[in-house]
């Protein structure tokens, strides 16, 4: 009972957190229907923002800053109104411009803003983590409950203000008229702006106001954990968003709700569960997932907020203006005039490779390439379902971890420490796995793809981000199979006959047939039905089932295409790197390769590798800058802001103008000499 | 007088409903949109669907096609019950749709859009497709030669083929949309107001287009607000009014009819 009781307590107080930060994000989505995934770091930069001003001296970007040292009750306030104040700011600039867009637009640009703002706090306050500072608040003796129940004071104060903030803001949001302005907008943004609300405003308060819970929530996490750090945010905002999809999305109650049963049930979980608090983030995302399968509005949603999103990124664009669109206006010419004629270009794409990596002389060069070649692979898989299937799908790299896994576990664990054989004599496995590997990856897909068929959007993206972290956490845990965060290591290199591919430019070279290979694949499927039953579904899904396109079938064939490809080049990956582990397959990943692909184009063949060639190299190339040497993370902050400017003034990437041909090479008679016509003209 | 409580029964003897709803109700939440609906599209008819703005017209084609679920009432389509089936397994039964608001395939060209609907028609696995199999190869090239009949059965020439269909112009868009849903070999085409924004002389042509679609043995089911086209296109009219049917026969007779009168220009006091 006690144990149970001091279980109670601690969920409570980690629901409360949640709660608020959950309300953050239903709040904006209420208003403006976006999943702002950049709440997670408002979260973290108002657990900073608290810390620094506490202390008497920080060190910013490196060196050593003054502070006011406040008291908490008034660092917390200016803490929170500086992160409202930011959250405006980030809905200016990236979020408003994009209102009339596709959905899948704004969403990706919150997912930048995110990579942007954790980047330039590690920029700022360093890598390390920043410790909470005592205040005599803290330090009062705690309150004991029952006899054996111990909750310090600054728990009751979170859980007091927890309370407080839900009930203020329910109040604002019934009886005042900004309150109402906003409900209004929530119901029809058109009509709300036609009867006079200025809507922009009123999106502008609840960015201010969810942002400030988010701070909020933040600075009490910090105070109750000791530290704020720059990844803080990323797993309770993660976290927050489950409890706000669990109450239902939209609903405030529902965001306490949410909270507390989230925080409640990780507790009771790393209580009571065998190895539970290893198993807790497993446990909130499993929640998560059952529930969208279950009842996707969430327990006092409403059901209509998963509607069909139509139309994709590939359509109505800001127009760019001035000297941007002479930049591009002759690299779209180029690029347009290569559309008809895909062999060609896939030939000369190859030449090129193959004199590139000829010529090339450093070998430090070639590892560059060859994971340019790699992320340009994995980003194809993707870019099957993003870019031409229209499926925001953030659990990818699972597939990319189950290939390299697979082999892995093969080569090491099984035959190597299990059986005593060495790789050499069993050198051809390795080709073996690739297409096993692509074919559990893909029956894997198909698996986790089955519950996210009902899904659209956002959903999507959540259901299949919980299906990524369930996946990495698993890999994390199950030692026995994975071995671990400690990873697996010794994993040969590719070899034929027992020769091992040791230099950089062979595995270059293996690396660009493989590319070869995959592209070849992908492509003979998009240039045909299949392929045109997901741009189909992409662009209109209903109409496509209107047409007879069984869509659910489709889309699990996109699923299980991405999921091949995950697991095909996982397998040469694990085989590259000699060594994989959890960190491999992190949400982080996943997401660059979500902009690499963004970043080039989505839905064209080129694009992936257009945007792995600029990423990878640039990478590279700013590493020399001695700022960037100082701050390494500026460069994903960078990265971040492009992707931003791109989804604003050019969300179809850069080499949107290659447009991929959805019929069969060769089936279509010579250009312009169609048959002469059977049926009459219709015009008479 | 007017057969304004014709049953089902009397369409059948035409030459046999290939479309038929009996009781047909469409309830959205406490509303009932269509309350009792009974509907047959005789097998090679032109029928017209009239009602005022509100009156469910569009809510029958959509219960017709598996969009909406109705709540009640028999939907047969070519002898199959459809009513619960899903969208994409009615339409492979043969009824392909147009809609009110044109929904082509933003960035698909005209052609690879009207292929979308020949997509029952490909049956290649993955192999003979990454193969390139001669026989998935024969399959494509002779719906591309069938779109392309098409896309001229419809009055558009072989030039707009590789255009980005949403670039087009309405007029022409509308037309895709039909060269789309005729691709799909359909026995029934049910068109949603095919005439909205079209000018006079585009009504003619499509008006023209619909007789020779009919005259191509698929049945067509027309909701459309132009009573003179309607009167000189349609073999027969079913007027809706508050999801209920008002009328149904033939179009002299329904549209003299006083009530029918009523419900478009108001009841005089």
């Amino acid at each position: 009972m006690d144990y149970f009781g001091q279980l109670l307590a601690n969920g409570l107080v980690l629901g409360a957190i949640y709660a608020l930060a959950a309300v953050a994000f239903t709040l904006v989505y209420g208003v403006v229907r976006l999943v702002n995934f950049a709440f997670g770091e408002l979260f973290m930069i108002g657990a900073f923002l608290t810390t620094s001003l506490m202390l008497d001296e920080v060190s910013l970007f490196g060196t050593p800053v003054p502070m006011p040292g406040l008291s908490f009750p008034l660092a917390a306030l200016l803490a929170i109104v500086l992160t409202a104040g930011l959250g405006v700011v980030v809905d200016r600039i990236a979020y408003r411009p994009l209102r009339k867009a596709p959905r899948l637009a704004p969403l990706i640009t919150s997912i930048a803003v995110s990579v942007v703002l954790q980047s330039l706090a590690q920029t700022i306050w360093g890598a390390e983590e920043l410790r909470f500072p005592e205040f005599s608040l803290a330090a009062y003796p705690p309150v004991v409950l029952f006899g054996s129940i111990y909750l310090s004071v600054m728990d009751l104060v979170v859980m007091a203000a927890a309370l407080l903030a839900m009930i203020g803001l329910t109040l604002f949001v019934s009886r005042s008229s900004l309150g109402r302005a906003m409900r209004a907008s929530a119901e029809d943004q058109t009509a709300a702006l036609l009867v006079g609300i200025p809507v922009d405003r009123v999106v502008g308060a609840a960015f201010a106001i969810g942002s400030g819970f988010a701070a909020l929530a933040g600075l009490l996490y910090a105070q109750t954990y000791g530290f704020a750090h720059a990844t803080m945010g990323f797993l309770p905002g993660l976290k927050a968003l489950t409890a706000a999809v669990l109450g239902g999305i939209g609903s405030t109650p529902g965001a306490a709700l949410g909270g507390v049963v989230l925080g409640l049930v990780e507790a009771l979980g790393s209580g009571y569960l065998p190895n539970g608090s290893a198993w807790k983030d497993a446990i909130s995302f499993v929640l998560l997932v059952g529930l969208l399968y279950v009842r996707p509005q969430g327990l006092l949603g409403r059901p209509e907020l998963n509607s069909a999103g139509r139309g994709s990124l590939l359509g109505g664009a800001v127009e760019m203006q001035g000297w941007l669109r002479g930049l591009f206006g002759r690299f779209d010419h180029a690029l347009e005039k290569s559309a008809g004629h895909g062999g060609k270009v896939a030939l000369a794409a190859l030449a090129a490779a193959l004199v590139i990596g000829a010529l090339v002389p450093s070998d430090y060069w070639l590892r560059i390439l060859t994971t340019v070649v790699i992320y340009g692979m994995l980003a194809s898989g993707l870019n099957v379902i993003v870019g031409f299937a229209g499926l925001l799908d953030l659990g990818f790299v699972a597939f990319w971890a189950v290939g390299s896994y697979l082999t892995s576990i093969l080569f090491v664990l099984v035959l190597k420490d299990g059986f005593g054989i060495a790789p050499q004599e069993m050198w051809w496995l390795f080709y073996l796995n690739l297409p096993l590997g692509g074919l559990l990856a893909a029956g894997f897909a198909v698996l986790l793809g089955t519950p996210t068929l009902r899904l659209r959007g956002d959903y999507l993206a959540i259901m299949t981000l919980g299906f990524g972290e369930i996946v990495r956490v698993v890999a994390i845990n199950w030692v026995g199979l994975t071995n671990g965060p400690m990873g697996i290591r010794g994993i040969p290199l590719p070899e034929i006959f027992g020769i091992p591919l040791a230099s950089p430019r062979v595995l270059f070279f293996f690396a660009v047939a493989l590319a070869g290979v995959v592209l070849f694949l992908v492509a003979r499927l998009v240039r045909s039905y299949v392929g045109r039953a997901w741009v189909a579904i992409r662009e209109d899904e209903e109409a496509a089932e209107a047409m007879g396109v069984p869509t659910a079938r489709y889309k699990l064939y996109a699923y299980a295409t991405s999921g091949f490809v995950g697991g095909f080049v996982g397998v040469f990956y694990a085989h590259y790197q000699q060594y994989i582990s959890p960190l491999n397959f992190s949400l982080f990943e996943n997401i660059i390769l979500l902009m690499l692909i963004v970043l080039g184009g989505l839905g064209t063949f080129i694009g992936p590798f257009i945007g792995a060639v600029i990423w990878i190299v640039f990478l590279q190339l700013a590493i020399d800058i001695p700022f960037v040497q100082a701050h390494p993370e500026t460069r994903f902050a960078l990265l971040g802001v492009i992707l931003i400017a791109l989804m604003l003034f050019r969300p179809q990437g850069l080499a949107a103008s290659a447009r991929v041909d959805l019929t069969m090479r060769g089936a279509r008679a010579k250009e312009g000499a169609s048959d002469e016509p059977l049926g009459r003209r219709a015009q008479a | 007088m007017i057969t304004r409580t014709a049953s089902a029964a009397r369409a059948v003897a035409v030459g046999g409903p290939i479309l038929a709803a009996e009781g047909l109700r469409v309830r959205f939440g406490g509303l009932e949109a269509i309350g009792g609906l009974d509907l047959a599209v005789a097998r090679g008819a032109i029928h017209g669907l009239i009602g005022p703005n509100g009156a469910g017209k569009t809510t029958v084609l959509n219960a017709l096609t598996g969009f909406v679920r109705p709540s009640a009432g028999r939907l047969t389509f070519d002898g199959v019950e459809t009513a619960g089936k899903g969208v994409a397994e009615i339409a492979s039964l043969g009824l392909a749709r147009t809609f009110q608001n044109i929904r082509l395939f933003g960035a698909m060209t005209v052609l690879e859009s009207v292929l979308v609907g020949a997509h029952r028609r490909f049956h290649a696995g993955p192999l003979a497709l990454v193969f390139g199999a001669r026989k998935a190869r024969e399959a494509e090239r002779a719906a591309i030669a069938e779109a392309a009949e098409l896309l001229d059965f419809v009055g558009l020439g072989p030039e707009v083929a590789a255009r980005v269909a949403t670039t087009l112009s309405y007029g022409h868009q509308r037309r895709v949309e039909i060269a789309r849903a005729l691709m799909s070999r359909p026995k029934l085409l049910l068109l949603d107001e095919p005439l909205a924004g079209m000018n006079a002389v585009e009504k003619v042509e499509i008006a023209d287009l619909v007789r020779q679609v009919r005259e191509r043995g698929i049945s067509v089911l027309l909701i459309e607000h132009d009573m003179a086209v309607m009167r000189a296109l349609c073999d027969r009219l079913t007027v809706l009014e508050y999801g209920k049917r008002l009328a149904d026969g033939d179009p002299e007779a329904v549209l003299a009819d006083p009530a029918v009168q009523a419900a478009y220009l108001g009841r005089a006091r």
